[in-house]
């Protein structure tokens, strides 16, 4: 069941990242018509400090990152490994996928939570 | 064999296979699309944690980079970008459906000339295509270059 | 248009030429033959070899579409030479090469011994969970036509390669099971009759197994036999989910069987009728 397994999440991500990317997109790009609010000014700092304050888009930020990591990084491992590789190579692009998408999760984690956290002025 | 001289040449297409598509059909075309943005796309997510991480470096960091991505070049970059993600995403829709075994018709005995899955689930790629264009087109025009 | 499907003329052909005991990569011969309408390209060969060119090379038997030998690049597409009237292709260049994603083995023949392998890999036969039936069998396992057509067009597989030929996968990953293994995965594992899909896992859940089908639809637009193996695969990959998930087939599902006396009834039913000469 290894590969199914694996691919069944593969898909079953898809649900979370078409949500959460869609709102991403109405924050960052689509303000003017979601939020009356510039493009210039969604991208200020002080207002990307104020929206990082919440613990739902801390939480769904997370989740997206995870969701879209696991989604993208797994279908770049299956365009690597349909290569013809040794053996060893395998286990070396394997392992160098996972070691580097639980290294870029838990940055991009950082970042999230160093938003959520940062005090104005302090 | 009595000597180890090679004799066959090896007929494998390599990357070329993936890339060229040739007189194949279009969902061919698709699949190289969908490859292409997919890696467009992650390599894009990798940098995009990185830059936007820009932000632990203060307020003038920060500002400067979002200038920059105000700059004409980088606003032609961010659509190229939102057409990638939207290719991906809603050609990705017809990949889930149809890889699930949906909108492809039910097996049947096969009658010259023959139908194939592939052809039976086209509308649904015209459909999704169009909205594809048309998300691009008007959607990302008006906001990305208002 | 229609002209230049069927007015006799001279056409050219580009065929691509190994000889493993001389060359070391292939290249092309060119020859002209009068073509009239309705020549396939395997006759054009023959043609060719007893007129032109007698060390020409390559693969055929049935010359009618159901031995599977002479699949060939024609004109950049897997086609069956003896299924392809060269009036029809509409160039007055015709490209001949062998199989892509094959050992070349000479001029247009391709091994097809990776095709057979993963065929035979998948257990392409019907598994039965009733064994005793199966060693001294009682009567006939009932199929009924619905299930029959459910898998029927998958069972039309002639094995003549044209679909990993035309697989953007196989073009790199000399691994990956292929269209036409993986679609007879499906057509013995849907069947009423088996409950092998346990035992084919295996084989088949791997990372070079269905997963790798991105439905690039090459191989079924290739199929002369209209198995339409991408089809085949996607049902693969959703029986399989399936199944991961505790929604396969039930093991119990042993399929019925009609006792041998009402076979013998049957046959004699359905007997044709008498010969009249
Ligand atoms: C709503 C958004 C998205 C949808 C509906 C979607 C859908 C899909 C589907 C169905 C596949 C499997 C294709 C196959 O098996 O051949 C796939 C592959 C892939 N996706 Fe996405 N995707 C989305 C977003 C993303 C994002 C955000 C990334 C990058 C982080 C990404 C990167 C990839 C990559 C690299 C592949 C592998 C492509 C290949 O094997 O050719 N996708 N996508
Ligand atoms: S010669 Fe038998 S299929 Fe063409």
């Amino acid at each position: 069941m290894r590969e199914t397994r694996l691919w069944s999440l593969h898909i079953l991500v898809l649900p979370i990242i078409a949500v959460l990317l869609g709102m991403h997109f109405a924050v960052m790009h689509y303000a003017p018509v979601f939020y009356g609010m510039s493009v210039d000014k969604a991208r200020e700092f002080s207002t990307m400090i104020e929206r990082g304050k919440s613990v739902t888009q801390l939480v769904l930020y997370i989740l997206l990152l995870a969701a879209a990591l696991y989604h993208g990084l797994y279908g770049l491992r299956g365009i690597i490994r349909e290569l013809p590789l040794t053996p060893v190579l395998v286990k070396v692009v394997d392992a160098g996928i996972i070691t580097f998408g639980l290294f870029i999760f838990a940055f991009g984690t950082y970042v999230t939570w160093w938003t959520f956290s940062y005090k104005i002025g302090g | 064999m009595n000597s180890n001289k090679p004799t066959a040449y090896n007929n494998r297409l390599g990357i070329k296979g993936w890339v060229y598509a040739g007189r194949y059909t279009f969902e061919r075309y698709l699949y190289l699309g969908h490859r292409v943005s997919g890696l467009g796309l992650i390599a894009y997510m990798v940098l995009h944690i990185i830059e936007t991480a820009n932000r632990m470096r203060g307020v003038e960091a920060w500002q400067g980079l979002m200038a920059l991505f105000a700059s004409w070049p980088f606003k032609i970059i961010e659509y190229l970008l939102f057409a990638m993600a939207v290719f991906h995403a809603m050609n990705g829709v017809r990949l889930l459906v149809t890889e699930l075994g949906f909108f492809l018709g039910k097996p049947r005995e096969p009658v010259y000339p023959y139908s194939t899955s592939i052809k039976r689930h086209r509308p649904l790629t015209f459909v999704i295509m169009g909205l594809a264009a048309m998300i691009i087109i008007l959607g990302g025009s008006s906001l990305f270059f208002p | 248009m229609s002209d230049r499907k069927t007015t006799p003329r001279e056409i050219t052909f580009q065929v691509r030429r190994f000889d493993p005991d001389s060359d070391v990569a292939p290249h092309w011969g060119e020859y002209k033959l009068h073509v009239h309408d309705g020549m396939t390209v395997l006759e054009a060969l023959h043609q060719l070899k007893a007129e032109q060119e007698p060390t020409l090379a390559w693969r055929s038997s049935c010359r009618m579409g159901v031995c599977g030998s002479c699949g060939m690049f024609i004109n950049d597409l897997p086609q069956l030479a003896c299924q392809t009237q060269v009036l029809h292709l509409g160039t007055d260049v015709v490209t001949v090469a062998p199989l892509p994603n094959y050992e070349n083995v000479k001029d247009l023949v391709p091994d097809l011994e990776p095709l057979i392998e993963k065929h035979a890999a998948v257990k392409p036969y019907i598994i039965s969970l009733d064994q005793i039936e199966i060693n001294a069998p009682t009567g006939e396992f009932l199929q009924t036509p619905e299930e029959r057509e459910s898998i029927s067009q998958f069972t039309h597989c002639i094995k003549c390669g044209l679909c990993l030929a035309a697989c953007p996968t196989v073009a790199t990953d000399p691994l990956f099971l292929g269209p036409q293994a993986l679609a007879q995965a499906y057509r013995y594992s849907a069947d009423n009759r088996d409950c092998g899909l346990h035992d084919r896992l295996e084989a088949i859940d791997l990372f070079h197994g269905p997963y790798q089908c991105h439905l690039a639809g090459a191989c079924s637009q290739a199929c002369p036999k209209g198995v339409d193996p991408a089809f085949a695969i996607q049902l693969l990959k959703r029986t399989l989910v399936l199944d991961s998930i505790g929604f396969g087939k039930k093991k119990s599902s042993v399929a019925k069987i009609m006792p041998l006396a009402d076979v013998v009834k049957a046959i004699e039913e359905f007997a044709p009728p008498p010969r009249t000469v």
